[in-house]
């Protein structure tokens, strides 16, 4: 068992290439203004001598004093979250910034050319208020595409969950495959590969046709770890907890492959990286997060029809339900378990891609939506399919409109709330069957 | 390949700071986990109470350093009943997961940018060890000394020291101190008849119950208990540091604190103290290898370029992952543990 397991990660290795170093060039130049303008009294005049940092996850890149029309330029190596700050104390005296923001993050998707202004302003505020309903829309067209991300990425992880009670704390890690594996495919590319269709030379791929090799490949990696790993010491009777822990060893090790492999970049893909927003009232989405909210949607839309009318959507229903009985009229629970191992594994690695066409590709990207998942298929129910899928929604919509109030830095926090509210007051979940949990 | 200098580092991960913090860390999550069967996968948190009772304290109160230590205590209290509450009297995994999330979420708020004027963001609070150093450098140890033990093998002639700044020394002398008695504690409190329902819970929740107990209570207690043995390990880093940083604190460290426990072995006193010892110098004597080994240059077969020297660290902890899981499967009673205690059942 464990030898084609080992031989399994060694070949992920190898395919994973070494995109950390090869790559560094993709780190493109981009340029980072920040402007300081002194809007008291109703002026309007840049304040010069100020000192101003940047930094990226809390390292100092660099700092510099404004010039005389208020700016200082930075140059910085690729598109990630930067945070300028102002040294309040080299401020001229009187003087303040408004808002108490002397800090401002710019995140990397924000860059839609190659510099970026940020406008500091002392004195009287600069912020126009977004009229509410207009933030509440737009803000609801975003949670919508988070919340499809979410439920399309846990329905394995409930699934199986249903099917075999286990808690599968790698599941973060099959979502992180689907990003990585479709950055290998498009970015770095298999030269060995290049005689494909829609390949070039050197064996990349369209982001399109590279999604849908990830999610083949995100489908057999979770075959691969039901086969190797979690199907037979199932079998061979090992506890649940003891199969949640050595699922907790597995998501150590293959983040930390990721990670071998890939470094501690965030990296985009080729494709679909600079957008412009189409403006639709007060919504501005742009085409590619169009898309890719109607494409889940429509996945979404699909697997909730394969459970409800499908032999094997209603088998697998019947499984979650109650295995002994399932298998008692017939239905062969280890298939359904491979197909639901196959078919998680699938839609995970999807939601990696979407995910990283949003945030980026990074080596930890599911392990940061892994609770979020986790509270997702619990306010569903947790085993319940189609509550994964109104579960994550729910969860990834509410986490978005939460933003109201919650710093983005934390916006993932609302999340925890959810779960222990549910767990408060509804354990079993909206569609889960009241029983005995405990 | 210099050996003298690879040993030397591993037996000093074997006695180190990082063993020590780890020991105390397992040992709480012993109580919770190898005792009471309750997965508790935010020790991290816990740690983090403390460390950050400790920080605070200091950074606000002019106080004594031992309100910083009830209060950390106090923060791991509140931490225990938020997470215990909803989650006790459901199946073990709803506490997992629960967990997992809180401490994460409690890391990410103490590093933010809008929490930063009270939790000072990713920098951490700095420079509050000043008192504990001051004890050490009067009672026994001016800091300035080097102390330990230096060997010189027979026959190679190699000269293998063990040395410890006075500071060092200092740490590891309390910290060791404190493994040794919360060690003491746990062991006689689990062979009291409180312990020998903690074990019952483990084994059948119901049978237990039937004989009128109040699971819930004991799970609680014994959450609370392993939580403050894990908030002295947060200390204990804190105070060797000298600094307070959040990322100390990550879902990586309960996970290797769970693996260090797993090796020694479950519901087993020694095998929470030797685990980490153990870890520790496995964990290190790969990485000086592995550093050694490499030198400057990367391993490349052929045109795959195989690893460099910034590849370590994710490969060593690769290899954590695959110890946990090999342990899991073939030794799940460790080095120390006995294997009829390990029946675990989920419920």
């Amino acid at each position: 068992m464990f030898p084609a397991a080992l031989l399994a990660l060694v070949a992920l290795i190898v395919i994973l290439g070494s995109p950390g170093a090869s790559h560094a060039q993709e780190d493109d130049e981009r340029t980072v203004r920040a402007r300081i303008n002194n809007r008291l009294e109703g002026k309007n005049e840049p304040v010069d001598g100020v000192t101003v940092t940047i930094s990226v996850d809390d390292e100092e890149l660099a700092s510099g004093e404004t010039d005389d029309t208020g700016t200082v330029e930075f140059t910085v190596q690729g598109r990630r979250d930067y945070t300028v700050t102002v040294d309040t104390d080299t401020l001229p005296d009187g003087v303040e910034i408004a808002d108490g923001d002397e800090s401002k993050v710019i995140t990397g998707a924000s860059f839609t050319s190659s510099s970026k202004t940020v406008a500091f302003v002392t004195g009287e505020s600069l912020v126009t208020e977004t009229p509410f309903l207009d933030d509440l829309a737009q803000r609801l067209v975003t949670g919508t595409r988070f919340g499809l991300l979410i439920a399309i990425s846990s329905v394995g992880l409930s699934l199986v969950f249903g099917t075999t009670r286990l808690t599968n704390f790698a599941h973060a890690e099959m979502v992180t495959f689907g990003g990585v594996v479709a950055f290998v495919f498009n970015v770095t590319g298999l030269s060995f590969l290049g005689w494909l269709p829609f390949a070039d030379e050197g064996g990349r791929f369209p982001l399109i046709a590279a999604t849908v090799i990830t999610v083949v490949l995100g489908g057999l990696f979770g075959l691969a770890l039901n086969g190797s790993i979690f199907g037979p010491l199932r079998r061979r009777g090992y506890s649940l907890i003891t199969l949640m822990v050595i699922s907790v060893g597995l998501s150590i090790a293959l983040k930390n492959i990721f990670l071998h492999r890939f470094l501690s970049r965030r990296r985009p893909y080729a494709d679909y990286a600079n957008q412009t927003a189409i403006e639709l009232g007060p919504i501005s989405i742009t085409r590619r997060d169009l898309i890719v909210t109607v494409v889940s949607l429509v996945v979404l839309v699909a697997v909730a029809l394969a459970l409800q009318r499908t032999r094997i959507g209603k088998a697998t229903r019947a499984v979650s339900d109650n295995a002994a009985l399932a298998s008692a009229t017939g239905i062969n629970s280890e298939q359904i378990i491979r197909i639901v191992w196959f078919a998680g594994g699938a839609l995970a690695a999807l939601g990696g891609v979407f995910n990283g066409l949003d945030e980026q590709v990074s080596f930890e990207m599911g392990a940061r939506l892994l609770f979020v998942m986790f509270a997702g298929i619990t306010l569903g129910g947790l085993g319940s399919a189609f509550g994964a899928l109104i579960g994550g929604f729910l969860v990834g919509l509410f986490v978005e409109l939460a933003t109201f109030v919650v710093p983005s830095e934390l916006k993932n926090a609302p999340a925890l709330i959810v779960l222990i509210l549910v767990l408060l007051i509804r354990p079993q979940g909206i569609l889960g069957r009241a029983e005995r949990v405990g | 390949m210099n050996w003298i200098s690879i040993i030397e580092n591993t037996l000093k991960a074997l006695i180190g700071v990082n063993a020590v913090y780890f020991a105390l860390a397992a040992i709480g999550l012993n109580v919770q986990f190898g005792y009471t069967g309750l997965l508790n996968f935010g020790q991290a948190a816990f740690m983090a109470c403390g460390a950050y009772g400790l920080g605070m304290t200091a950074q606000y109160f002019e106080i004594n350093m031992w309100w910083g230590v009830l209060i950390g205590l106090g923060f791991s209290l509140v931490l225990a009943l938020l997470l215990g509450i909803p989650t006790l009297r459901l199946r073990a995994d709803y506490l997992a997961i629960v967990t997992i999330a809180a401490a994460e979420i409690i890391r990410l708020v103490v590093r933010s940018v809008r929490f930063n004027w009270l939790f000072n963001g990713s920098d951490g609070i700095n420079e509050f060890s000043g008192p504990f150093r001051d004890i050490g450098n009067d009672l026994i140890a001016p800091q300035a000394n080097q102390y330990g033990p230096s060997w010189t093998v027979p026959g190679i002639g190699w000269t293998i020291d063990v040395e410890f700044t006075g500071r060092q020394m200092w740490t590891l002398l309390v910290g060791w101190a404190l493994v040794a008695v919360c060690g003491v504690f746990v062991f006689l409190v689990m062979r009291s008849p409180w312990g020998r329902v903690l074990k019952g819970i483990r084994e059948d929740e119901n049978a237990v119950a039937s004989l009128g107990k109040n699971v819930f209570g004991y799970k609680m207690s014994s959450l609370i208990i392993g939580g403050m043995i894990g908030t002295f390990a947060g200390m204990m880093l804190a105070l060797d540091r000298g600094s307070v940083q959040p990322d100390n604190y990550s879902r990586d460290v309960t996970f290797f604190i769970l693996t260090a426990l797993v090796l020694g072995g479950l519901a087993s006193v020694t095998g929470s103290i030797v685990g980490p010892m153990v870890f520790w110098a496995v964990f290190q004597f790969a990485d000086v290898l592995l550093r050694e080994a490499i030198g400057g240059e990367a391993i490349s077969i052929g045109n795959f370029r195989l690893m460099d020297s910034t590849q370590i660290g994710p490969t060593n902890q690769v290899m954590i992952g695959m110890l946990l899981i090999l342990l899991m499967v073939y030794r799940p009673q460790g080095l120390f543990g006995n294997r009829k205690e390990m029946a675990i059942d989920a419920r």
